[in-house]
């Protein structure tokens, strides 16, 4: 798919639950893509989030479940043949800017995970599995985590070769983060940088600054235009294109695939 | 009277426990504060601060390596881990941060086994859920009182309200929900749409709580009458009589 020579990127997204992690891993995503890498989105957040920043309608149901067989009353397997490659080529969704989205699958009201447990197994495995393929190495890929620093030391993102941790200016966004960042490079060994978000005044970055202890790799504006694509549930790359906000991700994106970045 | 408090994450759920939890101590009662969030962040609101909120979580790291032990049962583990905050609210961690499992490394009690099995007799248990709906699909809703599902106006948060909400409702629980940060008419029209069939209490957008969230304090501790505050104050009011009767 990719017609420029990238060198392929492994990057999570992680930090609290409304920082902005969709936003940034959705548009990250698509402008890595416009940079020419192959992109493969790996969501495994299981509330809603990614589909929607990347443009595309949340699917009826997990297209992963077509990848996996039930072997007893609570344990699945990845059918044979199907690893990281044919899950990716047959199980993905796909999305502008040649991005193909790979879906743990989403919680569902009267059974939570109950409905796609076995995309959630399938998901754990095929990421843990894509160094493994010579294919699969020459994708990029871009995670969407769930909230909180849990799935950094869980598995579901061992492809991890760096973390974006995106945080606001607030006390409880920057404890989650600080959490984020130290279990990405205590747990996994990898670096973490932030990645500020939602700022409204040059205080806010005093004090995001000063509370983080540290420089964040990119500063990303408050921005109405964002903040009424994501109301709306679209993708701000599309629905708010040229805006501040989105020129600072893509900036990031750069930034990456020219690997600037401490530690990459 | 045992209270569960749901949403999105950065919707307000911990704001709204924390200062629900205060509020509720200050008129009378026994809280215990359970933070259930495998990001435990309640201490914040509850006007612990920063530091002891990150020493709180440390504990339970600790924990997990084997440092402290404790006995086998909730009202222990509240006993060991518990902290008194502001207002004499007891608050303690139930979740630990690292690892697949969210459970206690030496005893195994779950935030979800520590809000089922805690006694709501005769006190007021409110427990700051995760983000998201895992805990509220798996708890036994005969035990639950109330269940709060806070939400703002972005389509995301709306959407994890109403599946929090039908499965807290569809299985026999009471549920309110909680618009919190609430702007303009249109946001609300938005979260009465999707949420219109449960009883919605609006917290209005409020720059003081706004504040006391960006600077580590609890909102309860700063100006109180904002249009935010005066809500949850008011709401406050309502779930005391109500424990109280």
């Amino acid at each position: 798919m990719s017609t420029v020579d990238v060198e392929p990127l492994w990057i999570a997204v992680a930090g609290k639950g409304g920082a902005g992690k969709s936003t940034v891993s959705g548009t990250l995503a698509r402008a890595l893509g416009r940079l020419g890498h192959d992109v493969v989105a790996m969501d495994s957040d299981t509330m809603p989030g990614m589909c929607r920043s990347l443009g595309i309608a949340e699917p009826e149901v997990t297209r992963l479940m077509e990848a996996v067989e039930r072997v007893e009353e609570r344990k699945w397997r990845l059918k044979p043949g199907y690893g990281p490659v044919r899950a990716v080529q047959r199980c993905s969704i796909p999305a502008p800017d040649g991005v193909r989205l790979l879906q743990l699958g989403k919680a569902d009201a009267a059974e939570n995970l109950k409905p796609v447990i076995g995309a959630v197994g399938a998901f754990h495995k095929i990421a843990g599995r894509l160094g493994d393929s010579r294919t699969a190495r020459r994708w990029t890929i871009v995670g969407d985590l769930p909230a909180g620093p849990r799935h950094l030391s869980a598995g579901f993102a061992s492809y991890t070769r760096g973390a974006l941790v995106v945080v606001e200016p607030t006390s409880q966004s920057v404890l989650a983060a600080r959490r984020c960042a130290r279990f990405t490079r205590e747990h996994l060994g990898r670096p973490a940088w932030y990645v500020a978000n939602k700022l409204r005044d040059e205080e806010a970055r005093r004090r995001l600054a000063r509370m983080l202890g540290e420089e964040p790799v990119a500063w990303i504006p408050y921005d109405l235009e964002v903040a009424a694509a994501e109301r709306a549930g679209l993708a701000p790359i599309d629905a708010a294109a040229g805006s501040a906000a989105v020129g600072v991700i893509e900036s990031l994106a750069a930034e990456l695939s020219e690997r600037r970045l401490d530690g990459l | 009277m045992k209270i569960i408090v749901a949403g999105k994450g950065g919707a307000g759920k911990t704001t709204v426990s924390g200062t629900l939890a205060r509020v509720l101590s200050r008129a009378g009662e026994e809280v215990i504060a359970v933070d259930a969030d495998v990001n435990p962040m309640l201490g914040i609101s509850l006007g612990v601060g920063m530091d002891e909120t990150e020493r709180l979580a440390g504990i339970r790291e600790s924990l997990q390596q084997g440092h402290i032990e404790h006995a086998h049962d909730v009202e222990a583990l509240v006993a060991t881990f518990g902290t008194t905050a502001p207002d004499g609210v007891q608050l303690v961690v139930g979740s630990r941060m690292d690892g697949p499992d969210s459970g206690c490394a030496c005893c195994g009690v779950n935030p979800d086994q520590l809000l089922n099995e805690l006694d709501g007799e005769g006190r007021v248990v409110i427990g700051d859920l995760e983000a998201g709906i895992g805990i509220v699909t798996r708890m036994d809703t005969g035990n639950i009182d109330l269940v709060l599902v806070v939400t703002n106006a972005t389509s995301k948060s709306i959407e994890v309200a109403r599946r929090a909400a039908d499965s807290a409702a569809g299985r026999g629980a009471e549920v309110l929900v909680i618009a919190n940060r609430i702007g303009t008419d249109d946001d609300l029209e938005e979260i009465r749409a999707a949420l219109g069939e449960h009883e919605i209490i609006v917290v209005p957008e409020d720059d003081a709580i706004r504040r006391a969230d960006e600077e580590g304090l609890a909102p309860l501790d700063g100006p109180r009458d904002g249009p935010g505050m005066v809500a949850l104050l008011g709401l406050g009011e309502r779930l005391a009589l109500r424990a109280a009767a």
